[in-house]
């Protein structure tokens, strides 16, 4: 009798377990299709997020003071970036074992060649000087206008983007000199410190030259005559390492652009 | 009833399906925890020295200090100093049972040596390393390698049998022929340079003249995406091939356009624009070339860091005013907030174990430091101490390192460390400003 039950539950058991195995594998491959059709879905329509990007076609739009010539557009043929898609790197070379040298063998030999990852070398190119040079004599030209035209920077508190009473003063005669000058164009770049990352300090900076924008807006000047580019604390206007240089580079950079 | 019958499946199927899961997790992640965890007990390895024969006087000894140097950072063996338990450190064959014995009873559990030199009748002045391995476990000669190759990869000779010898003891690949891209200074401008993970062989991949930052690997080593100023005035993230050196423009939206991170099936490239006013998260397909709005809110979102999963990233947002962590669903979806501690929490990244998130924390002393926070945020560790402005934190592939750079030592220059704030290594010493480092995939 004991045996009997035994039996059945373990009877029953077993059944519950096939159906269970049953229904695992079908939720799981429902879900799979689930996931898969709802990524699709998100790619086709710009996905949940409020005010989606949109279209592939916003990608290729250049934004900005527009793009510096000779270079490629940005592209939709851009290689294939997917892992699966990809067979085993035979360069890179997947690690062999050791061999077997009883009897005093030799191991077999391993021939090495490129250094790991292969590295194309580069060399500055005559555009790329040409580059290079063009960067550098506009840089040349955009300090001199500004210096002529006597603008003047603004300068910021430690992680603040607000503009101090001396800025809006600053920017007052700036927005004049602007008004007065009905075809210059003006870019302001935001700087930092060397404090803080790399990435937060061009988001600070970004943000340094919005303000200063904003406020130049507010004073008349129009939106469309200002560009705004942030270095983060990548170009520094001085080297040390003590307030009176941070301070220095704290700042939104007024220039009158050469083009 | 039939959807209580159904629910009741589906809830026994959680259960047990939990239950398979968690078996084989287990048991995958006991040899992770083996050789992570505080009490692991590193192997004791003797390395007896490579003979010379033939070849450049250096060779020999070039060889054993790079692959002691790999062994000791791969936290996975203890260098043992043979003479000082007085096994002698003379030639040695794999016939020397005698001082395998002797080094064995001294608790050592494995021996390398090898022997360096031309190779014979080989035109271009080819080298060649014999390495040899004996377990003191087995008692016998495991076996040995066998390289060959120009002096240019002497180096990497050594970087392999280190590897060889992670990979036997761990099943792992080591991160021996690992590399790391990073910005240097050049003239005025930032260029883009790839090197050995150690500092050595440096090349540099970019000659724009202008500022490239921010570099990431693509996950099977073959690219890198960063930002490029293509002019001074606009910003792309941009795509270069390291083997061919071609390149291509993946996103040019007004704004900023930076941190740009593939996610580890390469199939989305994460990055941080400001084309729709501040900067916010954007989600590239790399597939359909399509890309999605991840974030929006007020404040600056960026820095977007790929779970080892890809199904969720971490980030930094200042939505709160100051600069903080946060994680969200690779959809955007279900944002929380990971860091509390401290008022400037940024740069994060989330190890390819998992298991911790590293980032830039700013101490009470207002000093820029790197930290580690668990995904739950239950566990944090502060990793760096001192001076110096820590910068742009980026994981080892096996998890047990992080590259970063500082300003400890005055100019910026690339570190790294281990996890505990151990093994710290500074790896640059030439050049002015050296920055943003970031630690290719293990091959």
């Amino acid at each position: 009798m004991r045996i009997r039950v035994a039996t059945m539950g373990l009877t029953v058991a077993v059944g519950i377990l096939l159906v269970i195995q049953g229904g695992c594998s079908k939720k799981s491959i429902q879900s799979g299709g689930d996931a898969q059709s709802s990524e699709r879905g998100m790619a086709k329509s710009g996905g949940p997020a409020p005010a989606p990007l949109g279209s592939s076609g916003e990608l290729g739009s250049t934004g900005g003071l527009g793009s510096a010539g000779g270079m490629d557009a940005p592209s939709a043929t851009f290689p294939d970036l997917s892992l699966s898609s990809k067979p085993d790197d035979l360069e890179s070379g997947g690690l062999r074992g050791f061999d077997s040298v009883s009897g005093g063998k030799a191991p077999s030999e391993e021939r090495l060649g490129g250094a790991g990852t292969m590295l194309a070398k580069v060399e500055p190119s005559e555009s790329t000087a040409r580059q290079i040079e063009d960067i550098r004599r506009e840089q040349a030209k955009e300090q001199a206008a500004s210096a002529e035209a006597g603008l003047s920077d603004v300068f910021f508190g430690y992680d603040s983007w607000t503009i101090t009473e001396e800025g809006r003063q600053s920017l007052t005669q700036d927005a004049q000199w602007i008004k007065a000058h009905a075809g210059a164009l003006v870019k302001i770049e935001g700087h930092c410190d060397e404090r803080g990352t790399l990435a937060y300090n061009l988001v600070l900076g970004e943000k340094r030259a919005k303000a200063v924008r904003n406020y130049l807006v507010e004073l008349g000047v129009g939106a469309n005559r200002l560009a705004v580019v942030s270095y983060g604390k990548e170009r520094p206007f001085c080297n040390e390492r003590n307030e009176s240089c941070y301070q220095q580079n704290r700042r939104g950079h007024v220039v009158v652009r050469s083009k | 009833m039939n959807r209580m019958i159904i629910g009741l499946m589906i809830a026994l199927c959680v259960v047990v399906g939990a239950g398979l899961f968690g078996i084989l997790d287990s048991r995958a992640t006991d040899v992770f925890l083996e050789a992570t965890r505080p009490d692991f007990q590193k192997i004791p390895i003797g390395v007896f020295g490579f003979q010379n024969g033939g070849g450049p006087e250096w060779l020999g000894g070039r060889i054993e200090e790079v692959l002691k140097a790999d062994l000791q950072r791969s936290l996975v063996f203890s260098l043992v100093d043979l003479p000082g338990i007085g096994v002698k450190t003379r030639e040695v064959t794999t016939a020397d049972k005698a001082v395998f014995k002797q080094a064995a009873e001294n608790g050592v559990s494995v021996l390398v040596w090898g022997k360096s030199g031309q190779k014979n009748g080989s035109k271009d002045s080819e080298l060649l390393m014999d390495g040899f391995v004996y377990d003191s476990g087995s008692d016998e000669v495991v076996g040995g390698k066998r390289y060959v190759g120009t002096t240019s990869v002497v180096r990497l000779m050594a970087h392999r049998f280190a590897d060889e010898l992670v990979f036997r003891y761990t099943g792992e690949p080591g991160i021996a022929r690992t590399k790391i891209v990073y910005v240097a200074e050049h003239g005025n401008a930032r260029e883009l340079f790839v090197m050995d993970y150690d500092g050595y062989e440096p090349k540099q991949i970019t000659a724009d003249g202008f500022l490239n930052l921010m570099p990431r690997w693509s996950p099977d080593r073959r690219f890198i995406v960063f930002t490029a100023y293509r002019s001074r005035n606009t910003q792309d993230i941009d795509i270069l091939e390291l083997a061919t050196g071609k390149r291509w423009t993946l996103v040019s939206m007004a704004g900023l356009n930076i941190t740009p991170a593939l996610s580890p099936d390469g199939n989305f490239l994460a990055f941080a624009s400001s084309q729709d006013g501040n900067s916010e998260i954007y989600k590239l397909d790399t597939r359909t070339k399509t890309s999605q709005r991840l974030t929006v809110n007020q404040g600056g979102d960026l820095s977007p860091t790929w779970s080892p999963t890809g199904r969720e990233m971490a980030f930094t947002s200042d939505r709160g005013g100051a600069p903080q962590v946060f994680i969200m669903s690779g959809d955007g979806s279900n944002v929380r907030r990971l860091t509390y501690e401290g008022d400037y929490n940024a740069a994060p990244a989330w190890s390819p174990r998992g298991n911790w998130i590293a980032y830039v924390c700013r101490t009470p002393q207002r000093l820029y430091k790197l930290c580690i926070v668990s995904p739950d945020g239950q566990k944090r560790v502060q990793v760096t101490t001192g001076p110096g402005i820590d910068d742009s934190p980026s994981w080892s592939p096996d998890g047990r390192h992080l590259t970063f750079s500082s300003t400890v030592d005055g100019k910026s220059h690339i570190y790294m460390v281990d996890t505990d704030g151990k093994g710290l290594e500074r790896i640059t010493f030439g050049g002015t400003h050296n920055s943003s480092p970031s630690w290719s995939p293990a091959l």
